[in-house]
């Protein structure tokens, strides 16, 4: 019996989130990071009682910092993983290219809401913020996790064929990132109450888009010797 | 005729060199920071015969890089186009870094400084991190063929980034750089014997990028060849 591409990607989605919740892996790291050095920047900007509009400029770019090391941090394991183990090749006969892509961007995907879910409300509250537009600050969360999921699987799938990985995902994935970072601390910063500035919202959908259809495309090359 | 032709271009760019300094004038309507407004720029803006061409020279290059990475990716595999995108992403690096010195120098007598995260400067910078780390990932990878696939995927996925980076990125800021040459005006609004420089030197560029590719490409090709030879 075939598979559906719909199951395969389910399935890589479902494994990925079972070994997840054996090893705790990413939980332990990337919560524990994003936590930690959300309370650290909070508490050191705490007590110099930086007011409220500077607070609302500087709130999204620690947001996104956060995520964007959480990322680097912990998603790269997603193919690395599968490499050390030896199970890549197992995982190239049971799933097409796209599905498995797909999967693995849903899996990082909720990984980063989850993280996203616990940073957003503590930095509002530790910053003492009043969110100003709630939905647009849950869609600017929502578009910008959705962009940085998608693009750091296609180069997590890049970077594990190589060495020093770590490093070597940090320099790949900065320059590709910017323009994403930049659109989501300027939405971000919207919705916590400064002026709107036109288009934004479209350019990154635009950007996702982009992402999503570059990364179905490329990775089977990627991920086929 | 081909053995020539590097003379041509050699007799071509010292042409364009002296014409940039006797030949045409200097822009007027700039002025330095430290200078009355709509004066007279002086010789520091014949350096634009130059930055202009350089960087998009570099421009090319990237582009020609990403066209040859997907013909890789998308044909039969030839390790000829990955080569010849190798060697222009190099070439693409030197011009991206000279017309980013020279953009720097520019700035310094227009602006006063070096570097003003003019949103230009940081599009054409992160463009310069993101082909230095295509270059990180072909070291990072062993096996030649895998490395090549890598670099090619990466170098679509920058293809298809770009238009952020030089559309979208400029539009969050303010940007210092004039409007393109011909702008929403439908009107060239340089100096003609300027402009006649400009055009000579940029085409003297653009031949001088695809002399240096071919030699550049011929020379990997060497290499490619007596590793096969030695194996």
């Amino acid at each position: 019996m075939r598979s559906t591409w719909i199951a395969e990607a389910a399935a890589v989605f479902a494994k990925d989130w079972r070994c997840e919740l054996r090893a705790k892996h990413a939980i332990a790291t990337l919560g524990l990071f994003a936590v930690t050095s959300l309370i650290v920047a909070s508490l050191a900007l705490g007590p110099v009682g930086i007011d409220t509009a500077e607070r609302v400029a500087f709130a999204p770019v620690l947001i996104w910092l956060i995520l964007l090391f959480a990322t680097a941090a912990g998603l790269p394991r997603a193919f690395v993983h599968e490499e050390e183990t030896h199970t890549a090749t197992a995982l190239r006969l049971s799933a097409s290219p796209s599905a498995l892509f797909a999967g693995k961007a849903a899996y990082s995907f909720s990984v980063l809401a989850a993280v996203e879910a616990v940073v957003a409300p503590l930095a509002a509250a530790l910053l003492q913020i009043d969110v100003a537009r709630p939905g647009l600050l849950a869609g600017a969360l929502a578009l910008g996790g959705f962009g940085l999921a998608v693009a750091s699987t296609l180069l997590a799938a890049i970077v594990a064929q190589g060495r020093g990985r770590t490093t070597l995902f940090a320099a790949l994935a900065f320059p590709v990132l910017v323009p994403l970072l930049a659109l989501a601390v300027a939405l971000t910063r919207a919705a916590l109450g400064a002026e709107v500035a036109a288009g934004i919202l479209a350019q990154l959908v635009l950007y996702d888009a982009t992402v999503t259809v570059a990364g179905l495309m490329l990775f089977p090359a990627v991920w086929n010797p | 005729m081909k053995r020539h032709a590097p003379w041509l271009l050699w007799a071509w760019l010292a042409a364009v060199i002296v014409a940039a300094f006797y030949y045409a004038p200097t822009a007027q309507g700039f002025s330095g920071y430290d200078q009355p407004p709509g004066g007279d720029a002086g010789h520091a803006s014949r350096i634009l015969f130059f930055h202009v061409p350089m960087a998009w020279v570099s421009f090319l290059a990237f582009v020609a890089a990403g066209v040859w990475s997907l013909r890789y990716l998308a044909g039969r595999r030839d390790p000829r186009q990955d080569r010849a995108a190798l060697a222009a992403v190099e070439l693409g690096l030197v011009f991206g870094v000279l017309a980013t010195v020279t953009g720097a120098l520019w700035a310094r007598f227009m602006w006063g400084a070096y570097w003003n995260w003019d949103p230009r400067q940081t599009s054409v910078l992160i463009a310069l991190l993101f082909y230095a780390a295509y270059l990180a990932l072909r070291a990072a990878v062993e096996d030649r063929a895998t490395g090549a696939r890598l670099a090619a995927a990466y170098a679509v996925l920058g293809l298809v980034v770009a238009p952020f980076l030089f559309f979208v990125l400029p539009r969050l800021g303010f940007t210092l750089h004039p409007d393109a040459v011909i702008n929403t005006r439908g009107k060239v609004e340089v100096e003609s014997r300027m402009l006649q420089v400009l055009v000579a030197s940029a085409a003297g560029f653009t031949a001088l990028f695809f002399w240096m590719h071919s030699l550049r490409r011929r020379l990997l090709d060497l290499a490619a060849r007596r590793e096969e030879e030695s194996i």
